[in-house]
């Protein structure tokens, strides 16, 4: 069997019997006075079992175990995890300022985790299908030179087309001069290249041999820079969800503590 | 306003030029003198006389006593003759690494793994002050404008390891050169007046071709020293007895094919695109009489059918692979339906390999084999466009995995990456760009990262810019030091900072960019510069964190799966991985 | 355009470090120096190189050399040694990882912040903390007033240890739990509804626990009463009750429960006890003679004033406030129709009710009632012999009439007609012992034993008529079928559960009818 498919039915597999394992001991033990605090412990032995993972990324050269295997037990620990703040809140809504901040920052830990996943999974073949594979932080730099190309291209020196530098000037220099069409791109929507691609065409019949040639020239540009545009997107999606993912675990982190203080320094420990 | 920059002594760079100093007269003087003498010149064709064979293809070199000529471990493409002076041959047990440039074998300890917590503020390529290329025991001198490096205390070397001496007149480094495989042992010259006829490859082939007595001697010597026990290690063979080896071992002819200089030479091949099978040197031809199997020794060839108006690769081998064994057990167990060699083998860059002849193989090795171990019989492809391997009766190892395409095949063979023990595989469509594995590299490696998260790439595959660390690694030819070296035998190829010296040997050499000079800094992040304000430069490159525990760590820090070394000699590892 | 891009040209002699934490300015347009920002992010670049000075043998002074990389310059170094080819200085960019390093900084000390503040803050600090709505009786002014008199700090100190304490105060209570914060063991074998801290608290207002019998165990209030549930306190559940009365355990630990009340109940449809007064029985030891069914539905029983037939509400009457019913009372329900008469052509002259003694009193006085009842003065004391003839006639003596009246429970025959009227629609009166238990005495009146009529038959549960004033009385009391006092007209359970039931609809908790609290 692949490697992928193995880690998934195994974690699949391990995930399965902890749900059903949990919401036995729930069944048969959510009678229990203190059954909050129990399952407030695990939640917390789950988080903290989550969050070293960011440490073990930060220590690559000592020998603790494949980034792989850290992802996979992330992942699966990550779903249980949630399973057992629904089981520690009873699966009722909290009400009250702090403890509804609580649960929506876990909320947003968990759901950006899961987008996370989402992204790292579908993204890099749609990269790979569309190749032009440019390393992120070089994406402005070719940028740029793109730029100067379409920009010598349209409005160069020994550049006599006024038509095309007119359409240079209205449609393609907003274009090149920054990266573009962020969501659209992550939608897989061809629109906008098409547009321009299409605009050029209608040009094609104005041209003479020669601008027929600069014109080809201009729209392989275009790809590029479309190309580049595409990357850009994807690339940042994949960065930028970890904005969230990670600032908000820390802030869970510091509310939790508060959480913990608060419940044991007001419970009358009966229920 | 002038200030005063960070000045350290830079020593000269390594002059490589072969033959720059043969002039006639030296010419003269060793057709005069033995085994030239004997040779008798009107064997050799016009085109390539022995005259110019020496003066183009040899040189001498003069060693002081106690300078290393030859380093155990090393790559070299050439044999040595001794024309004057004595030297030694270092037996046992080895010289010590660092007397020969290497880097000190060995993990880090506790205190350095730990400490490289810190690493993240160190500035990029920070090195601390040393005196390079000077080791405890070791010596640099400038000789005109060579580099030699001279053993300080002969005598402790001679107390501490045993030696042998060599005399005038005597080769050395002759299997070396013709089997591409590193120098077995560190010679160094035990006089003031060593000289040392150094040939290149071509010209030892070329004189082994066209004077019996040399290549007699060398047959000889190669037969002696390497074959018997290569060919007790192959598995073909385990079934012989110490007699049947022997009369296998006197019948085996051993040749070489295609071009010891290929790197280069396919640098600017494939720039200019002319990298095809077709242009290929070809060992054997398909429909070709069987007239004995194949032995890789060295290299790699690559298996191929005629498709169309060309050849289609089918599969790559590399050393120890056998080329032609269902045939000749075919033709051998069904004496009516003879058949010819099914497919063609061309060599990929050079190759070194055995024939064992058919006659050899039919009376003493196939009878010895137990039936399960022989091939099953072949199937005369009928069907050239079936693309399954099975179908067209091909078995393994030459048969292509099925997960590996022809597409993935051919970018794999053209691009040479099958050179690679331990080639950067990046699956792009697991990887999400997160440079994980080069923040790890840098973490292990004081802050710099020693590869390239970018390169040639075939559909979901990309090769990185990394250090295969080849089976055939020419980056390793030529350095004046010894820092680059190998840590083990086919074993990680590693460069040793401190001795390196930034002549960029290998730098040039290696034809897949996975060597980088780089300008190195003072801890304040400021460039250190020679007498002339130069920058100086080192050669880097990813050594497979041989000194970090838990091995390379890029593949371990890659959250998805998506970045593997693979050992691209033969397809089965790659096509397990691919099969994800 | 068919199959993938080919990748943008890529510089292969120089490293990609995603490692350092800042980019030169000027990578953006692919002119990134040399040099690089050092690890603060401020900008290295000077000039292109730095000139060095050659002086060959024999010169004072030297020349200045260009060093640059590559290729020298053409202008070559200013006569001072500075290179003429100043590097603009740029603003070093930090990369994302670093902005993701901010921003995880800047979420730490927002929400440090937020938290100090409105914790610092006491009236934000117990809005912000507080897990739910108080309840009104435990909020508000009147509240503040209780807890002012019974000694307790005002607002969430009134109840929690660490009620008004700010962040120092709270991990010290934290910190003092019991069980402790790490003491898993103790937390997972807590027993439940252990009485605890916050117990200490209720009870400065709620001074002693009333429970509901001696022998409960102590239990925290919180067990069934939780706070913070909203505006009201949260309702009891079954499962509160079920947690003593669910488990035989318990009730056998508990002790002194007998018979019914040891039963081990969950649902009142499902397996709560008959009502003991079935079960036991307990007869009616009323000694008021009683026959419900020749009330309801005999023809012969006479029409009360105003034509309407005699039914349940003329004589049971709700209380002021509508739970039960006021007790029967003769003068009201009895005497509209026994109106104790005993002389047919005398209506208007009815015994007194009451006491024997009266009675007695009343039959010797009867010359003087009589005389009462004279209308022609004249005439009044033939009107009176006549009538005391008349009476000798019908009943024999004084005597035999005041024993007639006393004794006589004659159900048939003339002595019924003793207090009919013709054409009068009262009932009949053969004497007092046709209602009441009459015994003789030795001397004087007769004891007539009082009719004992029970306040409460079902003792532990509550009742309430007026909720189910849509029912007719004969749905729950089979009064209808009734002949004997001695019949309890009380449904048992299976009457109530038709409504109180999962299935009839209507709320069957245990907090319905009981309470759990003891009356004081």
């Amino acid at each position: 069997m692949n490697r992928f498919r193995r880690q998934f039915a195994f974690g699949m597999l391990a995930l399965v019997a902890a749900t059903v394992g949990a919401l036995w001991l729930h069944q048969k033990f959510g009678a229990l006075p203190n059954h909050a605090f129990l399952t407030g412990w695990a939640l917390l032995a789950g988080m903290f079992g989550l969050t070293i993972y960011n440490a073990r990324k930060k220590l690559p050269f000592l020998p603790l175990g494949s980034s792989e295997t850290w992802l996979q037990v992330h992942i699966y620990l990550g779903f249980f995890t949630t399973l057992l703040f629904l089981i520690h809140l009873n699966f009722r809504v909290p009400h009250g300022w702090f403890e509804i901040t609580l649960a929506w920052l876990f909320g947003l830990v968990s759901g950006s985790g899961m987008v996370g996943l989402f992204f790292s999974r579908v993204l890099p073949r749609r990269l790979a299908t569309r190749g032009g594979e440019v390393i992120f932080e070089k994406i402005a730099a070719q940028r740029h030179g793109l730029q100067i190309a379409a920009e010598n291209l349209a409005l160069g020196t020994e550049a006599k087309s006024l038509f095309i530098a007119e359409f240079y000037a209205q449609r393609l220099a907003a274009f090149f001069s920054g990266p573009k069409h962020f969501w659209l791109h992550l939608a897989e929507s061809r629109r906008p290249v098409s547009t321009l691609l299409a605009g050029l065409e209608e040009l094609r019949r104005f041209a003479s041999e020669g601008e027929r040639d600069k014109l080809d020239r201009l729209a392989a540009l275009i790809r590029q820079k479309d190309g580049l545009d595409y990357h850009r997107a994807l690339q940042l999606a994949l960065r930028l969800w970890l904005f969230v993912h990670i600032p908000l675990t820390y802030g869970l982190l510091v509310f939790t503590g508060l959480h913990i203080v608060l419940v044991f320094g007001f419970s009358g420990g009966a229920r | 306003m002038p200030f005063a920059p960070t000045m350290l002594e830079r020593p000269q760079r390594w002059d490589a030029a072969f033959g720059a100093e043969m002039t006639d007269a030296t010419v003269a003087r060793l057709l005069a003198t033995a085994p030239f003498s004997q040779m008798a010149a009107e064997k050799f064709p016009k085109r390539t006389p022995l005259c110019e064979i020496l003066g183009n293809d040899t040189r001498v070199l003069r060693f002081r006593k106690g300078e290393i000529m030859v380093r155990q471990g090393d790559y070299g493409t050439s044999a040595f003759l001794i024309l004057n002076g004595t030297a030694r041959v270092v037996l046992k047990p080895d010289l010590a690494p660092a007397l020969l440039g290497r880097q000190a074998p060995g993990k880090k300890g506790v205190f350095r793994t730990l400490a490289q917590l810190w690493n993240g503020s160190r500035p990029a390529e920070y090195l601390a002050r040393q005196k390079p290329g000077q080791a405890a025991g070791l010596g640099a001198r400038q000789d005109a404008d060579k580099v030699r490096v001279f053993l300080q205390d002969i005598p402790r070397v001679l107390d501490h390891h045993r030696t042998a001496e060599m005399f005038a007149g005597e080769f050395f480094g002759e299997i070396a050169a013709l089997s591409r495989m590193a120098r077995t042992s560190t010679i160094f010259a035990d006089s003031d007046d060593t000289e040392l006829l150094e040939i290149r490859w071509q010209g030892l082939r070329d004189l082994m071709k066209y004077d019996d007595a040399l290549r007699a001697h060398i047959n000889r010597i190669y037969r002696e020293r390497a074959l018997a026990s290569y060919l007790r290690a192959t598995p073909l063979f385990q079934h012989l007895d110490k007699a049947q080896l022997d009369r296998v071992a006197e019948a085996v002819e051993f040749a070489t094919y295609g071009d010891y200089d290929w790197s280069g030479e396919y640098k600017r091949l494939a720039q200019s695109g002319s990298v095809r099978p077709e242009k290929e040197p070809v060992i054997v031809g398909e429909g070709d009489y069987p007239n004995g199997i194949v032995l890789l020794r060295a290299g790699f060839a690559r298996v191929s059918q005629k498709f169309g108006g060309g050849e289609r690769t089918l599969n790559y081998i590399g050393a120890g692979q056998i080329f032609g064994l269902e045939e000749i057990a075919h033709n051998w167990r069904t004496k009516g339906s003879a058949v010819s060699f099914q497919f063609s083998l061309r060599a990929i860059g050079y190759t070194h390999l055995l024939i064992v002849p058919t006659q050899v193989m039919e009376e003493i090795v196939l009878p010895s084999l137990p039936k399960n171990e022989l091939p099953p019989p072949v199937q005369p492809a009928a069907d050239h466009f079936d693309s399954a391997p099975s179908a067209s009766g091909s078995q393994p190892p030459v048969a292509r995995p099925e997960s590996v395409g022809a597409e993935m095949l051919e970018f794999l063979t053209e691009n040479r990456f099958f050179n690679g023990t331990a080639t950067m595989v990046i699956d792009l469509d697991r990887c999400t760009r997160c440079d994980d594995c080069v923040r790890a590299c840098a973490a292990t490696h004081d802050n710099n990262p020693r590869f390239l998260r970018h390169g040639p790439s075939a559909g979901r595959l990309m090769i990185a810019n990394a250090c295969m660390h080849c089976a055939d690694p020419v980056c390793m030819i030529g350095c004046p030091t010894g820092a680059i070296h190998r840590e083990s035998f086919a074993g990680q190829v590693v460069i040793n900072p401190e001795t390196c010296i930034g002549c960029k040997a290998c730098f040039t050499n290696c034809p897949y960019d996975a060597i980088r000079m780089v300008e190195v800094r003072d801890a304040k992040g400021e460039f250190l510069v020679d007498q002339e304000m130069r920058p100086i430069a080192k050669a880097t490159k990813c050594d497979l964190c041989v000194e970090n525990h838990g091995g390379p760590a890029c593949e371990r820090a890659c959250p998805h799966g998506a970045l593997g070394r693979i050992n691209l000699n033969h397809l089965d590892a790659l096509s397990k991985w691919l099969k994800l | 355009m068919s199959g993938p891009l080919p990748a943008p040209e890529f510089d292969a002699q120089n490293y990609a470090r995603p490692n350092q934490n800042w980019t030169c300015g000027h990578a953006g347009e692919g002119k990134a120096c040399r040099l690089g920002p050092d690890a603060k992010g401020r900008c290295r670049a000077t000039a292109e190189c730095k000139p060095a000075l050659e002086t060959k043998p024999g010169e004072t002074k030297g020349r200045w050399r260009c060093t640059r990389p590559g290729e020298a310059c053409e202008s070559g170094p200013l006569p001072d040694g500075s290179c003429g080819r100043p590097i603009a200085r740029c603003s070093p960019e930090p990369t994302l990882r670093v902005w993701r390093g901010r921003a995880t900084l800047a979420v730490i000390a927002v929400s440090f912040g937020l938290l100090l503040v409105t914790l610092g803050n006491p009236p934000w600090r117990n809005r912000f903390i507080s897990p739910g709505e108080l309840s009104k009786v435990h909020s508000g002014d009147a509240f503040a007033m209780l807890a002012t008199t019974n000694h307790l700090s005002q607002g969430c100190g009134a109840c929690h240890v660490a009620g008004n304490s700010g962040p120092n105060g709270m991990v010290t209570a934290a910190l003092r739990a019991e069980p402790g914060m790490l003491e898993l063991v103790k937390l997972a074998t807590a027993r439940p509804a252990e009485p605890t801290v916050i117990d200490e608290s209720c009870l400065k207002c709620h001074p002693t626990r009333n429970f509901h019998q001696p022998n409960a165990p102590a239990m925290s209030c919180a067990f069934c009463h939780a706070e913070h549930q909203g505006a009201g306190l949260a309702a009891t559940t079954d499962a509160n009750c079920n947690f003593c009365h669910g488990s035989a355990g318990k009730l056998a630990a508990a002790g002194g429960f007998q018979g019914s009340a040891a039963a081990v109940i969950h649902h009142f449809a499902d397996d709560h006890p008959q009502f003991r007064f079935i079960t036991e029985p307990w007869p009616d030891r009323d000694t008021l003679k009683f026959n419900h069914e020749l009330h309801l539905t005999r023809a012969t029983i006479p029409k009360l004033p105003g034509g309407t037939r005699l039914d349940c509400t003329f004589c049971h009457q709700p209380d002021a406030a509508g739970a039960f019913m006021k007790p029967v009372v003769f003068e009201k329900n009895c005497r509209v129709c026994h109106a104790l008469q005993f002389d047919p052509e005398t209506p208007q002259l009815t015994l007194p009710h009451g006491s024997a003694d009266f009675v007695s009193a009343f039959l010797r006085s009867l010359p003087k009632q009589y005389l009462n009842l004279a209308t022609n003065p004249a005439a009044a004391d033939a009107f009176v012999s006549q009538k005391l003839a008349a009476l000798r006639t019908q009943f024999g003596s004084g005597e035999d009439l005041e024993r007639r009246i006393f004794f006589s429970s004659a159900t048939l025959g003339p002595e019924t007609q003793m207090g009919t009227l013709k054409g009068a629609t009262r009932a009949i009166f053969p004497g007092c012992a046709y209602c009441h238990e009459v015994k003789p005495t030795a001397a004087g009146a007769p004891q007539i034993f009082r009719p004992v009529l029970p306040e409460r038959w079902l003792t532990r549960a509550k009742f309430n008529h007026a909720k189910h004033a849509g029912m007719a009385c004969t749905q729950c009391h089979d009064a209808v079928h009734s002949q004997s006092t001695a019949d309890v007209l009380l449904p048992g359970r299976e009457v109530c559960t038709v409504c109180h039931s999962p299935h009839g609809g209507v709320a069957d908790a245990c907090a319905e009818c009981h309470t759990y609290h003891r009356p004081k």
